[in-house]
């Protein structure tokens, strides 16, 4: 008799975003937040409104651009939109590319492009002015007078509340001085990339071209700007009300402060969770999600087995160690038994599919990819082989980094379970083989 | 015998029609040469028989050599005092006091093809959409050039004996021009010979089968 | 990504590439071709090709292929 617990249901593949939400309170940036499901409407308990932001936090104190980047950068804020770079590098960077009469602009980035993500989403339902304080205090810092502010067009829940909360800054005697717009994007994966962004600010189609400068240096009309993830201005925004010194009692002396994750787990509504950084991986994992592949870093990022990664800190320089990928803190734990290969085919058909089509190696190759990684699941001969070959072809040829994104994911499929790589060349299927298995001795 | 100088008598009248001949079949050959650079789209090796950068150099050259076919044919016929065509009728499309439409359309296919071949000496200041653009119109300066032809060439006009060594050349240009022309539009109309088609993923179900 | 800065890059504007395949066939040791011909970049140009590595630049027909010296 198996003592292995039978495979409860899998977690569905999250290929389109879900509006149903379950937002845990945090340390930090979901402090505020009564545990409450979210689904429609808001949840009960906790008002994003600016009256109740403004009453919780009093009116934000504007920073100087020196004072800013000195608490940015004692804080290590870093992008939470999957690159994690350093945002105080970023504002020495757009201060530096200003000139007279042409001043910087700043873009709050809460489309969410990646549809198994859902903390930007969260951040909408429960503190959006913390993200547009955080702009607004970068804005004044560095002489923008436009603060845009993009939103998803594939999450109308999240939109809306997005809108509602730009729309009361228009009327907020602190956020004065500063026009703010909004920009809705198209539903697709590649639609939050930050050029596909400023394409679209521009009055183009939201899709990436070619950045031959990072948009600090040159960007919306050819000016510095200072685009961040909403998370990363919730950040600056949480650093500047509450002071250096709250932020650095969370976390590690490393990496101070708090991330956001968007946890998938079987039997569970998508739940975003705020971690301490350092805290272990298997803090937010459930029981059923400790065993059993988990992907880590959402449809760009990288596979592990769940045994090896639940002692894992959640920081970036421990992910970097182990050649793991945090990325927008997206952990997708399909669930013992849940077959990595068959997801990952399903993963990159779907992201083959999502190819805004524009550069020819990702057009061409993420379909060959797609194709050669069902091939490998259904095991024909040399698979394997076409796979790793188009992995490498596809990676850093594209105007964007969906193509790179792509291969890593597969790699990181090839890399983390060979085992049950080899299976599937051999015509057959471990997970599969579980299930039989179990059930054979129930 | 009476000595003629060389602005008087036929020679002036000859080199004027021999360049201007010369200068159509030129600048066809450019023209088809241009649109075979570009090519289609390619796959593998690059699919062209002839390198593409070789098409691309010989258009080039021809198009500049061409250019010097046309400073001679503007020459000849503003020296040759049996017409009065002035230097500034070489220019502006107006004024000419012989066959004025005709020069006229002569004036504009060379005022064309100059723009076309400054921007093209300027490509790579000028960014390749703005240039693309204004390339475009060396398909216009050919037809205008190659009516200009018919309409004053006296040769194709006048169907004389020898009209044959005139007739067939431009016959054969513009059926080559056109053909060229036939095929950028249909490629342009076919669209990126590798756009790709979503993956069928039919395998999905194969492990549980 | 792995290449010093400091050295001369060939980079494409891969939004613009057509597959025309003029930069491979100027310089084919340097520059191949993928499977549906788009050009494959090495890591860095040597310096003793760098004047070819312009003139592949400037016959792209798109002006898709830049050259980026420190």
């Amino acid at each position: 008799m198996t003592t292995q617990a039978m495979p409860s249901q899998l977690a569905t593949l999250p290929l389109t975003p879900s509006e149903d939400l379950l937002v845990l309170p945090g340390p930090a940036l979901l402090a505020d937040v009564a545990s409450r499901r979210v689904s429609g409407g808001i949840g009960s308990g906790g008002d994003p409104s600016l009256r109740d932001h403004r009453a919780r936090w009093g009116e934000p104190t504007m920073l100087g651009l020196d004072a800013l980047h000195a608490l940015t950068d004692a804080a290590g804020v870093r992008g939470r939109g999957g690159a994690g770079f350093s945002f105080a590098r970023k504002l020495a960077t757009a201060a530096r590319h200003r000139s007279l009469g042409r001043a910087p602009f700043v873009v709050v980035n809460a489309s969410e492009g990646e549809p198994a993500s859902a903390k930007d989403a969260a951040l909408a339902r429960t503190s959006p002015h913390l993200v547009l304080d955080g702009a607004l205090i970068a804005a004044r810092a560095l002489g923008a007078r436009e603060i845009h502010v993009i939103v998803p067009g594939d999450r109308p829940r999240t939109r809306g509340l997005l809108l509602a909360a730009v729309a009361e800054r228009t009327t907020d005697p602190a956020s004065s001085g500063v026009r703010w717009l909004t920009h809705t994007t198209q539903a697709r994966f590649v639609a939050g990339q930050a050029r596909a962004v400023l394409e679209l600010m521009a009055g183009r189609p939201g899709l990436p071209v070619t950045a031959w400068e990072p948009e600090a240096v040159r960007g919306h009309r050819g000016r510095a700007t200072l685009l961040s993830n909403a998370e990363t201005w919730a950040h600056v925004g949480l650093l500047a009300l509450e002071g250096l010194g709250r932020t650095l009692g969370r976390g590690t002396a490393a990496e101070p402060g708090t991330t956001l994750l968007t946890v998938h787990a079987p039997g569970r509504p998508v739940t975003v969770q705020e971690v301490e950084h350092g805290l272990p991986l298997g803090a937010v994992l459930p029981a059923s999600a400790r065993s059993g592949p988990i992907l880590l870093g959402g449809f760009h990022g990288t596979w592990a087995a769940g045994s090896d990664v639940v002692d894992l800190p959640i920081s970036a320089a421990a992910f970097r160690e182990r050649r793991l990928a945090l990325g927008a803190g997206v952990v997708i734990a399909p669930g013992l038994g849940a077959c990595a290969v068959a997801w990952t085919e399903r993963i990159v058909a779907h992201l083959a599919s999502e190819s805004a089509g524009r550069c020819g190696p990702c057009r061409n190759g993420l379909p060959a990819l797609a194709t050669a990684v069902a091939d490998l699941a259904a095991g024909r001969p040399g698979a394997r082989a076409e796979v790793a070959r188009l992995c490498g072809l596809v990676e850093g040829r594209g105007a964007c980094a969906h193509p790179d994104g792509t291969s890593r994911l597969v790699a990181s499929l090839l890399q983390a379970f060979p085992e049950e790589v080899a299976r599937h060349e051999a015509g057959r299927c471990g997970a599969r083989q579980h299930l039989i298995e179990s059930e054979a001795v129930r | 015998m009476t000595v003629l100088t060389i602005t008087e008598g036929p020679l002036l009248w000859y080199l004027n029609r021999a360049s201007g001949l010369s200068l159509m079949i030129v600048l066809s050959a450019s023209v088809v040469l241009g649109v075979l650079a570009r090519g289609g789209r390619t796959g593998g090796d690059g699919g062209a028989r002839v390198p593409r950068f070789v098409t691309q150099s010989l258009h080039r050259n021809l198009a500049l050599g061409g250019m010097l076919l046309l400073l001679a044919h503007i020459a000849t016929a503003v020296v040759d005092e049996y017409v009065d065509i002035r230097w500034a009728d070489a220019l502006l499309p107006w004024g000419s006091a012989y066959e004025p439409w005709w020069v006229a359309l002569g004036t504009i296919a060379s005022d064309l093809f100059l723009v076309v071949t400054l921007t093209s000496a300027l490509r790579l200041r000028l960014g390749h959409r703005a240039w693309k653009t204004i390339h475009l119109a060396s398909w216009l300066a050919w037809g205008v050039g190659v009516a200009h032809g018919i309409g004053i060439g006296t040769d194709l006009r006048d169907q004389q004996d020898w009209v044959a060594w005139s007739v067939l050349p431009t016959i054969v240009c513009v059926l080559a021009v056109l053909a060229a022309l036939g095929w950028r539009l249909d490629e342009r109309r076919r669209g990126p010979r590798d756009a790709a088609v979503a993956p069928t993923t039919t395998s999905r179900e194969a492990v549980h089968r | 990504m792995t290449a010093p800065t400091t050295a001369t890059r060939l980079r494409v504007d891969w939004p613009s590439c057509d597959a025309h395949g003029l930069c491979h066939e100027l310089l084919p040791d340097l520059i191949g071709l993928d499977d549906w011909g788009f050009p494959i970049l090495p890591e860095h140009v040597p310096a003793d090709r760098v004047l070819e590595a312009r003139a592949a630049a400037k016959a792209c027909p798109k002006l898709a292929l830049r050259l980026l010296q420190p």
